[in-house]
């Protein structure tokens, strides 16, 4: 069957079978930046935006959302124009080993779409489904404070 | 995981044809979130998967006299982002706690409702609120209370032909008071070890609760609701901390849980007694 989805701006069409995930459709066609590790849900890797809401991408069917917008990390910028989420990442450390790092970056950034200025609490809430095993959780805290800090300076929600 | 055929049907009458037809060889997916995992393990194998997630007509929630309507595939994080739920609060503190936010944004409460695990964190809440389920399929429509959709862990008295297309939640009276509680072996993305949600209708000044409901997930085969406690509680003053534990100790000789991966079965009783003392000291019935 065939489906449609505007991933990270642009149109594409895949061929899929109904039983294919969205985590191996997206890695399958290249967007390596999505990662897997649980395949069931529960560490947040393979987070992706679909319609800018965070979803784990190992357990939504990809037939399920078809002409759907997905949003990967790479959609926000790229090393060349880093998204603010992304410099203040980059910024505070972080980032260790970097297998959450997508995952994290997109769940902090739909968090800062619905509030600009959130609290500790509304940051620890948001990045509850990232797990991270090595560098640890302050510095992501950090970072999300001050990339909302940055987007709202900067008078736009930073999408690139 | 086993190929199957997909349908997605796009209004709830095809979906009802779709479903008689079938007869019990279709699985209906939602948001799949827990449907996926068990396919891909081949824990289940299905040859036919009927995607509802498109039905608008079974998503969103209104208030309807004084009852809250929550259609099945609304998602947890919008019964906890809605306000219309604000009159249902122990099943939206319930719907916070569901998973991580991921499976929050993904998952439904029609999903965690007929998956009929015993750990289902929104079913002990919706217990107590009173809630009833409606059931519909080509041959016409039926409501029935919670309890009685659960006939054993995952199991339910649905008929083959049959969806969950209603869930009618009383509001919360004036007056009334409650929380609910998990117990996971962390905050985030835990299955209940155990859970419990209660109610209470207790006069602020005497304290003297007129009305109890008290549910205990993950502690039994399905849901189960301690009669005997709400009964001793009603009508009466809890004056002590000891009268307290007593009464949580009759909680803890109630639920009949197993041993599994999570947690021993005594651990499992101990909990439900202490997470009911806990939470009943925090509304202040002393």
């Amino acid at each position: 069957m065939k489906v449609t989805y505007i991933i990270n701006g642009k149109k594409q069409e895949f061929d899929i079978s109904p039983g294919e995930i969205l985590l191996d459709l997206l890695r399958d066609n290249g967007y390596m930046e999505v990662k897997g590790d649980c395949y069931e849900g529960t560490c947040g890797a393979c987070t992706v935006l679909i319609n800018n809401v965070p979803y784990a991408s190992c357990t939504t069917l990809a037939a399920g959302v078809d002409e759907a917008e997905i949003t990967t990390v790479k959609g926000l910028g790229d090393i060349n124009n880093p998204h603010p989420v992304q410099q203040a990442f980059a910024k505070f450390g972080a980032v260790q080993c970097g297998y959450c790092t997508p995952g994290e970056i997109l769940s902090a950034y739909a968090l800062l779409l619905k509030d600009p200025d959130p609290g500790e609490e509304d940051i620890k809430r948001a990045l509850d489904g990232n797990l991270c095993r090595c560098s640890g959780y302050m510095q992501q805290i950090e970072a999300v404070k001050i990339a909302a800090k940055m987007m709202r300076e900067a008078g736009d929600n930073g999408r690139v | 995981m086993k190929e199957f055929d997909y349908f997605r049907p796009s209004s709830l009458d095809e979906c009802l044809k779709l479903l008689d037809q079938m007869r019990g060889r279709a699985r209906i997916l939602a948001g799949g979130t827990d449907l996926l995992v068990r396919l891909k393990h081949d824990m289940i194998r299905e040859d036919n998967i009927v995607d509802i997630g498109r039905l608008d007509e079974l998503h969103g929630v209104h208030v309807d006299g004084g009852d809250v309507h929550i259609a099945p595939l609304t998602t947890h994080n919008e019964i906890v982002e809605s306000g219309l739920c604000d009159e249902v609060p122990v099943l939206k503190k319930a719907c916070a706690q569901v998973g991580s936010p991921q499976i929050r944004n993904r998952g439904t409460i029609g999903g965690n409702v007929v998956n009929a695990s015993p750990a289902g964190d929104t079913i002990p809440a919706l217990s107590v609120h009173g809630a009833h389920v409606k059931l519909k399929s080509i041959d016409g429509e039926r409501t029935i209370p919670i309890e009685e959709l659960f006939t054993g862990p995952g199991r339910t008295a649905m008929r083959d032909n049959e969806i969950l297309v209603d869930i009618v939640v009383p509001t919360i009276a004036n007056g009334e008071i409650g929380f609910f509680k998990k117990l996971g072996q962390r905050n985030a993305m835990a299955i209940s070890i155990v859970n419990i949600a209660v109610i209470l209708s207790m006069n602020r000044s005497s304290k003297i609760i007129e009305r109890a409901a008290v549910a205990v997930g993950s502690a039994a085969p399905t849901v189960i609701r301690c009669i005997e406690v709400e009964n001793l509680m009603a009508g009466s003053r809890i004056d002590s901390a000891e009268r307290l534990w007593e009464i949580a100790m009759k909680i803890r000789d109630r639920v009949s849980p197993i041993s599994d991966v999570r947690a021993s079965a005594r651990y499992r009783a101990e909990m439900s007694a202490n997470l009911f003392y806990e939470g009943m000291l925090e509304l202040g019935v002393i």
